[in-house]
Formats: C-alpha cells, sequence, structure tokens
C-alpha cells in the first residue's frame, strides 16, 4: 500500500480523512520519517492559509477562557517520548500509541548499579508508613513493571533513595519508579532526563514523585538521569545528577 | 530600561521562536504565559473556526475548546517536531473540522436533510491584514483551480477528500493528489516569500 499510502499525506495534513484511513495514515507515519517531515510541513502551509483568516474574538471570550482554565489541570509530560531528536522524531501528526508501536527495540538493563555515582547527600526518606494512603505508581509505570518480558533493577542514589528502573521490549515501554526517593520541599522536584552524546534533555519533571514515570524506549547509547531542579523543572539539568542508569543494549 | 511602577512590559510574541518560548513555558503552569500566548494567537484561532464552523458563537467555543487544550496538553509539544504555532492552528483546525462534522450528522437525524441555519457575519471587514497573510493569498493564487477547490473545500469546509471528489466529479486519486501537490505548492512558495 506504500505508494497510495504515500500520496494521502495532503489529505492528512487538510483532516480530510475520515477517522479509520487517519488512523491508519498515522500508523504509516510512526514507520516513515519521510513522510513525518512532510506532512509536519504540509500541515505548516495548512495552518498559514488557516492564520491568514485571523479575526479577534470578543474580550468576553478571554475572561471565560483564563476562568476555565484557572479550573483546568495540565497533564503531565508522561509520555514525552525521550530525545527523540532529529530524523527519528516523529511529526506532530503522529500519536504516542503509534510512534510506541513503532519502536520496539530490544534492549536490556545492563550493569545499571555500575553507572550511579554515589555521594553522600542528607535527605528525608519517605516512609512506607507515610506513604500507604498515597495513590501508588501510575499505570502506565506499573504496567511496564509487570509486562511479561521485564527487566528490571533497583539502584541507590546519591541522596539516600532509591529508584527502580523497568524495560519492556514487547510494551516498547521504560518505567521508573521514583516512590522511593526522598521527599523534596515544596520549591524542588525531581526531574528525569535522556543523556546522549548531543547532551541531556528532559524527559520528565515528576510533580509527584509517587507516581513514577513512563515513557518510550530510548535509544541504544542513551543514558537516564535524575536531578533535582526548582519547581516546573529546568531546561538544563541545574545539579549534579543522584543517579545515573545507563540501559545498554547487548 | 525600567518599566515604572505602573507599567508592565508586553513582549510582542510575532517571531514564532516567541511562541516556542511562550508554549513551553505554559507546560510549565506559567498562567502569564498563557495569557500572551492566548493574544497572540486568538485572533489566527478564531478566525480559522470562525471560517469553518461559520457560525460566531460557535467558533467561540470551539476556540476555547482548542486554548483549553493547548493548556492541558502543553506538555506534549515537542519543539523538535514542529512550531508551536503550527501546533496550536492544527489542533484548532481539527477542533473546527470535529464541530462542522458533528452539527451536520446532528443536523441530518434531526431534520432530514433541511438546509442549515448558520447566522454568518461576512468576515472580510474584520480580518487582520498583515503582510504575511497576503503572501498566503498571493501564493494560493498561484496553485491550479483543481488545486485550489480541492485544499479550500477540504481544509474551509471541512469536507473529507471523498466528499471533494463528489462534488468536484473527479476521480479519488485526483483530489488526493492535487490536494498534496497543492499543498507543497502553496509551502514552496510561502519558503520563497520569506
Amino acid at each position: 500500500m506504500s505508494t497510495d499510502v504515500h500520496t494521502l499525506s495532503g489529505a492528512y495534513a487538510l483532516d480530510a480523512l475520515d477517522p479509520r484511513e487517519a488512523r491508519d495514515f498515522e500508523q504509516h507515519l510512526a514507520e516513515c520519517a519521510v513522510c513525518r517531515a512532510e506532512v509536519a510541513e504540509l500541515q505548516e502551509a495548512a495552518s498559514l492559509m488557516g492564520a491568514a483568516e485571523a479575526a479577534p474574538p470578543s474580550s468576553a471570550l478571554r475572561d471565560r477562557l483564563l476562568e476555565a482554565v484557572d479550573r483546568t489541570p495540565q497533564v503531565p509530560p508522561l509520555s514525552a517520548p525521550p530525545a527523540a531528536v532529529g530524523a527519528d522524531a516523529p511529526a506532530t501528526a503522529v500519536s504516542l500509541d503509534a510512534a510506541r508501536r513503532a519502536r520496539r527495540p530490544r534492549v536490556r538493563l545492563f550493569a545499571a548499579a555500575a553507572a550511579v555515582a554515589v555521594a553522600a547527600v542528607g535527605g528525608i526518606v519517605v516512609t512506607d508508613a507515610m506513604r500507604t494512603d498515597q495513590p501508588t505508581l501510575a499505570a502506565g509505570v506499573t504496567q511496564v513493571f509487570r509486562a511479561a518480558d521485564a527487566q528490571e533493577a533497583t539502584v541507590a542514589t546519591a541522596n539516600g533513595g532509591r529508584v527502580s528502573v523497568a524495560m519492556s521490549a514487547g510494551e516498547g515501554r521504560m518505567a521508573v519508579d521514583t516512590s522511593r526517593l526522598p521527599a523534596l520541599g515544596s520549591r524542588q522536584v525531581y526531574q528525569l532526563w535522556t543523556l546522549t552524546d548531543a547532551g541531556p534533555v528532559s524527559a520528565a519533571v515528576l510533580e509527584d514523585a509517587a507516581t513514577g514515570a513512563a515513557m518510550d524506549l530510548p535509544a541504544a547509547g542513551t543514558r537516564i538521569a535524575i536531578t533535582i531542579e526548582p519547581v516546573g523543572g529546568s531546561e538544563q539539568p541545574t545539579t549534579q545528577p543522584i543517579v545515573v542508569v545507563d540501559p545498554a543494549d547487548v | 530600561m525600567s518599566a515604572g511602577p505602573g507599567l508592565r512590559l508586553v513582549p510582542a510574541a510575532d517571531g514564532p521562536g516567541d511562541i516556542d518560548g511562550l508554549l513551553i513555558r505554559v507546560a510549565r503552569g506559567d498562567r502569564t504565559a498563557f495569557e500572551e500566548l492566548y493574544d497572540a494567537l486568538s485572533s489566527a484561532v478564531y478566525g480559522l473556526s470562525r471560517r469553518v464552523v461559520r457560525d460566531p458563537a460557535r467558533a467561540e467555543d470551539v476556540t476555547q475548546e482548542v486554548f483549553l487544550e493547548v493548556w492541558r496538553k502543553a506538555s506534549r509539544f515537542d519543539a523538535a517536531r514542529g512550531k508551536a504555532k503550527t501546533w496550536v492552528m492544527t489542533i484548532a483546525h481539527r477542533r473546527a473540522v470535529d464541530a462542522v462534522r458533528r452539527a451536520e450528522a446532528q443536523r441530518r437525524q434531526d431534520h432530514h436533510g433541511a438546509p442549515d441555519e448558520v447566522s454568518f457575519d461576512e468576515p472580510a471587514d474584520h480580518l487582520i491584514r498583515t503582510e504575511e497573510h497576503g503572501a498566503v493569498r498571493d501564493c494560493l493564487d498561484s496553485l491550479t483551480d483543481l488545486q485550489l477547490e480541492s485544499v479550500r473545500l477540504a481544509y474551509f469546509n471541512g469536507y473529507t477528500y471523498g466528499e471533494v471528489a463528489t462534488l468536484l466529479d473527479k476521480p479519488l486519486p485526483t483530489i488526493k493528489t492535487r490536494m498534496r501537490d497543492g499543498l507543497i505548492r502553496l509551502r514552496d512558495c510561502l519558503e520563497g516569500a520569506r
């Protein structure tokens, strides 16, 4: 279906496919970097055509919207694909599910403990007793830990906590259990990074460490780091990692 | 340069980089950034919505939905995948088209095909004209008639390419191809105009 499917990029960028065709095309997009790049460019051209219709809405709408925003929680960046920069980056239109299905490299957790930098840092550890009533790991996280083919490792962190990492090639996902990290003050959060030669890229800001985080399996050669950052997270790490995990492909 | 006590410096968020930066701040819960993002893009979103759904009140509802989605899902924006403005406008177009298709399905159910009634104020006098928009119009003129009709019927009327093929009485593959090469020509022309 390749040549036929490829010509759908224009109709897709115009939202002119029926829902089933759009889903099929998104699956194709997940496997076709050239198509993703083309769709991104065609969507930009279409959006400029749309923007040329600009007309101001009523000022009442602004007030209504801002009031609604105050009542609306934001979606956490749990599913942010790690370090998806460059030719492999999915286009805007690729659904996370489609992208996930397409990327299932065989990854094996390897010598994770050896990569952990240890330093003595004080911190208050949240006891199990304190945590029992708290909501536990997010469903997406436990799903990876429970996967039949999950490979798991638990490592100590420099600030006296423990982090478990699980990878499932079958799920195409990696999950990090951060629930046993020391609690931070109200002005700090844990932030998860993917490390490549290109430098660190934020993978998730853990507003609530008890829920952990899940993401697509990182590319080979990518390491995972956790730092302590000001609330809201940072563009780049501002502190030394409390842990670095190296999932190496064997 | 210092702003007086009663003054607030309002950054002119007109470049794509500014919009990207605003959206990244919105993802971190920055409400001020969200207001700036709204002020920068609300006309584009509302104008497109009104063009697609026709009815000003419904267009405002769509605009509100779009910006709430932008607020909620800002963390899912990835600058490596495209511009923030394109991301917002893509959400806007999907929402507007969904609204039109839902209304059309409802109308068919309720009135068994009676003509749709919309209050449609002529947008031309409210249109915000800028150089960039002029370039879009010029570039649309460079499309062939069939390319232009295919692209416009899909984008502004919310028709599927099958519906466009029926309306224009052309084979499906032709319409698919015209949508694609029409957008490619528009893209190339706009790149040249920059």
